[in-house]
């Protein structure tokens, strides 16, 4: 379980999470929604321990992220997917999903590099394991992102606008591999512009707007009477629609 | 005046060993101050002020001294105060450690170049920090360095013909010597001209061809 207490947030004089509790437990899929700038990054970031919290707890199966010593047992568990894949450029597809087996499983290179290939199979990039990044497109180098993260058979998996930087066909590859692992019961927190889309696979909807977090709901209450009754979310959803 | 080669023809076993002098002397020297500039181009960047502090006083110093200063410093003065080194390692010595104030530079900039993003991928994947330094950040910046390591290098080299100066007869040292037994100044420093030409260009097609080598996945398009 993942488990958020009174997390607060200021980068400056900006607050950007101001007091976040939220819970997500094993098989759940959590879209967090909201506008840009309402935090919802940086409350990823603040899941795997890129960003130092100011106050609040966040544990990830009962490891304490801002404990130096717990956080590479809570990094262990979660796999993190980023908006602009963060690939490692001088390094095959292979190599960039079988680098943390190999290094942090210690598991034998050929075996880790088998079970690399065998995951880039499974999202179709059969043909370009031994590509580089700067040889793939936009969505192959994401769906590169996504097996480099579930290599480490992480518990959760955390994906962070993981297709704001694609086109929508691309969109659709990816959505499409991350729809297939929410049904056999990855569990994954979402943050994402993709309503629809959050929608459909999701089984919970967080809901932040200035660094707060104003709905956590499950998805069909959200996208209900009960979730358009909120103003903030009412005006949210008409808006995105719109666009 | 005649200018006539053919005068040199029994002097060129003699210059030949100068020039395996200078061979030797220059790649302990290029391997010295890159070891060197890893080194310090790792603790400039790191994230302890004491490390990054010593690292920035040790390139200020170094860069801002000439290199025939310290030069005889190290062979001059140092024996004044009980330490004597022969002359060929205090020039490869001293070679490096001015040398490596420079490549530290340039594996600086290398290391700073490095997306924050492809680092941050390392450590959320559970990477140690030794390990995200061995097998991310030192491949990225070093072939991002290539090039100007190369540069650095080649002054290297031609800056290793100071050693002469301490009566190591490298390719300058010999130059001198057979100059100053034939009488012919001209043809002599000729050759020398022509000697570390030929050595430095060499030296900046190896790197060309390295720098290509490296870095083949980045200069084709994406698919």
């Amino acid at each position: 379980m993942i488990s958020i207490t009174g997390l607060r947030k200021s980068f400056g004089a900006a607050t950007v999470l101001n007091g976040i509790d939220l819970e997500i437990r094993q098989g759940e899929v959590v879209s967090v929604l909201g506008s840009s700038g309402s935090g919802k990054s940086t409350l990823i970031r603040c899941i795997n321990g890129l960003e130092k919290i100011d106050a609040g707890k966040i544990t990830v199966d009962g490891f304490d992220v801002s404990k130096p010593r717990e956080l590479s047992e809570a990094r262990k568990r979660s796999g993190t997917v980023f908006q602009l894949f963060n690939l490692y450029p001088h390094m095959t597809a292979v190599q960039n999903v079988a680098l943390a087996p190999i290094e942090v499983l210690k598991l034998p290179r050929m075996q880790a590099e088998a079970e690399a290939r065998e995951l880039l199979h499974s999202v179709g990039l059969t043909e370009r394991a031994d590509a580089y990044p700067s040889q793939l497109s936009g969505g192959q180098r994401q769906r590169v992102g996504i097996c480099r993260a579930l290599a480490m058979k992480p518990s959760y998996l955390l994906l962070d606008e993981v297709t704001s930087a694609l086109d929508p066909e691309m969109t659709s590859e990816v959505l499409s591999i991350l729809a297939a692992l929410a049904k056999t019961g990855t569990t994954m927190v979402f943050v994402t512009h993709e309503i629809e889309f959050a929608r459909s696979i999701s089984s919970r909807i967080a809901f932040l707007d200035k660094g707060q977090l104003i709905a956590d709901l499950p998805t069909e209450e959200f996208f209900s009477a009960t979730g358009m009754a909120l103003p903030r979310v009412a005006q949210f959803l008409s808006k995105m629609r719109k666009d | 005046m005649k200018f006539d080669l053919s005068i040199l023809a029994k002097h060129i076993p003699f210059l030949l060993e100068g020039a395996w002098l200078t061979l030797q002397a220059c790649t302990l020297a290029v391997l010295g101050s890159l070891v060197l500039g890893l080194a310090i181009g790792a603790m400039r960047t790191s994230a302890s002020p004491l490390l990054n502090r010593l690292a920035a006083v040790y390139i200020d110093i170094f860069r801002n001294i000439p290199f025939i200063v310290q030069l005889f410093f190290f062979y001059f003065g140092l024996p004044e105060i009980g330490i004597y080194i022969d002359a060929f390692t205090t020039g490869v010595v001293a070679l490096s450690i001015a040398g490596g104030a420079f490549t530290s530079d340039v594996i600086r900039s290398g290391i700073l170049a490095i997306d924050p993003g492809v680092i941050e991928a390392a450590q959320v994947s559970g990477l140690r920090k030794i390990t995200i330094f061995r097998k991310i950040i030192l491949p990225i910046a070093l072939r991002a360095s290539v090039r100007p390591l190369g540069s650095v290098f080649i002054n290297l080299i031609l800056t290793s013909s100071i050693l002469s100066t301490i009566t190591l007869n490298e390719l300058t040292g010999s130059a001198k010597i057979v100059a100053s037994n034939t009488f012919r100044p001209f043809e002599v420093y000729f050759v020398l001209l022509v000697a570390y030409a030929a050595l430095t260009y060499s030296v900046s097609i190896l790197i060309g061809m390295l720098h290509r080598y490296l870095n083949r996945h980045q200069e084709e398009g994406a698919v």
